[in-house]
């Protein structure tokens, strides 16, 4: 029943409610299997609408989301399956502060995958050693800082074995000494071939890592290009704009 | 003028510490100790009431509590998630109880369970549970508001990066926001321990054997049958024995809440 689907995320006509507020107002946008795809805009230009919509986590007022070819939008569709095999990291890490980080990486493991136990925590331990946090495994996140938190939430989302990970802003919350570790890991993520869609305001992630730029304003997507081009040489007036007030 | 304002706030001190200490002396001198000791410090009397004071009246009060609390926590957290709920009807039915049971003396409700609903259906429970219904009721309806608002109390962020991870919500419910949201909870919880403890005290209205009584009921029938106030003295230090290490833990737990944050 699968068609074979030339993109990992493939968004048709997406328009967006919230009561009156017409946030996303018809959004065309894919993600290609393996590519890494950096959402840039102002506030309030429906970038992180955009990506919750993606995994469900905001119900689309109209238009069509299909995930590896397979439409989530129709009523039938698993939505939490589909939630299964894309990593979602937030801009406020949202671990699970009564658990260790351990068990926050083994509890959908358990629940969702039905994994063993000692498979579980195989695959945790060995997701914190890429994120390099294996000296913290029995720590709460309360007693880790703002890019370890983040790291661990990374770790997480990886311990399902996602398809594709989304991060929404993922560095806006930490200190800025501590950004850097973060995206580093999500570089790393980027080489090993990750497919990846990213709501960001760090210019400088997206130019290195990004192979597409999507700037979006006012619910709709202005323009998308290759980072040295959008970045350096926009076509738009708005984009240009947005560019100098963030530079 | 400094100086001044200090000085008339030292005399002010002074003039407290005199007032308390002549009205402190004046009760120490009209008070007749005599009557007083024999009537509420009958040491005698006090000791005969031991070890029945503790081991059928305290362990009984215990037991009552223990039971109405477990009805009221499970029975309440099931009422907070019907209210919690996205289907309408079970809200209302929540909503409605818990604004019923809320409102009415609790008195009322251990009548109607102990003798309303046995005389329309001529039937007879087991004494522990017309206890157990009796006070659990309205507990129910206190700790389900409590409860509701340790669940509502867990950032909104939880229950997405659950969801996030593929857990359906009611995994999420069990294993990420319920608990945290009794975490949050356990000071108000506790506190509805305390007052059931003392709430016990109602269930004499439902006719008491020996075996059977709680800790007022216990000191009240002493008060009766030896005319002398001394057993309510008794029992009623014995009910600060259990409630005031419990008032002092909350105290602690909300402090280190408060840290936590």
């Amino acid at each position: 029943m699968e068609q074979a689907s030339a993109y990992a995320i493939e968004v048709r006509e997406l328009h967006k409610s919230f009561g009156d507020l017409e946030v996303l107002k018809g959004i065309d946008f894919t993600v290609a299997p393996g590519e890494v795809v950096c959402v840039i805009g102002p506030s309030g230009s429906g970038k992180s609408t955009l990506l919750r919509c993606v995994n469900r986590l905001e119900e689309p007022t109209s238009g069509s989301i299909l995930i590896d070819g397979e439409d989530i939008t129709d009523p039938d569709a698993d939505v939490d399956g589909l939630r299964s095999r894309i990593g979602m990291v937030f801009q406020q890490f949202n671990l699970f502060p009564h658990l260790s980080v351990t068990r926050n990486l083994t509890l959908a493991q358990l629940r969702v995958r039905k994994r063993s136990k000692r498979e579980a925590i195989e695959v945790a331990h060995a997701n914190l050693e890429r994120v390099g946090l294996s000296d913290k495994l029995d720590a709460y996140p309360a007693h880790l800082s703002g890019g370890q938190q983040q790291r661990v939430a990374i770790a997480r989302a990886l311990s399902m074995d996602p398809d594709m990970m989304m991060f929404d802003e993922p560095t806006s919350a930490l200190d800025p000494e501590l950004v850097g570790e973060v995206l580093g890991v999500m570089r790393l993520l980027a080489t090993e071939g990750m497919t990846m869609m990213v709501v960001t305001h760090e210019m400088g992630f997206a130019k290195e890592v990004a192979d597409r730029v999507v700037f979006m304003d006012d619910g709709i997507v202005v323009e998308e290009s290759p980072p040295q081009q959008l970045l350096q040489d926009p076509r738009h007036e708005r984009t240009r704009r947005f560019l100098q007030l963030v530079n | 003028m400094a100086m001044r304002g200090r000085q008339r706030e030292r005399l002010f001190r002074a003039v407290m510490y005199v007032l308390f200490a002549a009205g402190f002396l004046a009760i120490v001198l009209v008070a007749d100790w005599t009557l007083i000791r024999r009537n509420f410090f009958n040491v005698d009397l006090a000791r005969e009431m031991f070890p029945d004071v503790l081991l059928i009246a305290a362990r009984n009060t215990i037991v009552y509590t223990f039971l109405a609390f477990s009805f009221g926590l499970v029975f309440g957290l099931l009422l907070a998630l019907m209210r919690l709920s996205t289907i309408k009807p079970y809200r209302w039915l929540a909503t409605t109880y818990i604004e019923i049971f809320r409102g009415l003396p609790a008195l009322l409700t251990i009548f109607l369970i102990g003798f309303g609903i046995p005389i329309a259906f001529q039937t007879r429970w087991h004494v522990l549970v017309n206890i157990t219904l009796g006070l659990g009721i309205v507990a129910a309806a206190y700790m389900a508001e409590t409860i509701r608002a340790g669940i509502e109390g867990v950032p909104k962020g939880q229950m997405e990066a659950a969801r996030s991870l593929g857990m359906s919500k009611t995994q999420a419910m069990a294993s990420v926001i319920i608990p945290q949201g009794f975490r949050l909870i356990i000071p108000p919880l506790t506190n509805e321990l305390v007052l059931l403890i003392k709430d016990t005290s109602l269930l004499f209205v439902l006719g008491t054997t020996p075996a059977t009584k709680e800790l007022l009921k216990f000191g009240r029938d002493l008060l009766n049958t030896r005319a002398n106030a001394t057993p309510l003295i008794v029992v009623g230090v014995v009910y600060l024995m259990i409630t005031i290490p419990l008032t002092q833990l909350v105290a602690v737990l909300e402090r280190r809440n408060a840290r936590a944050r």
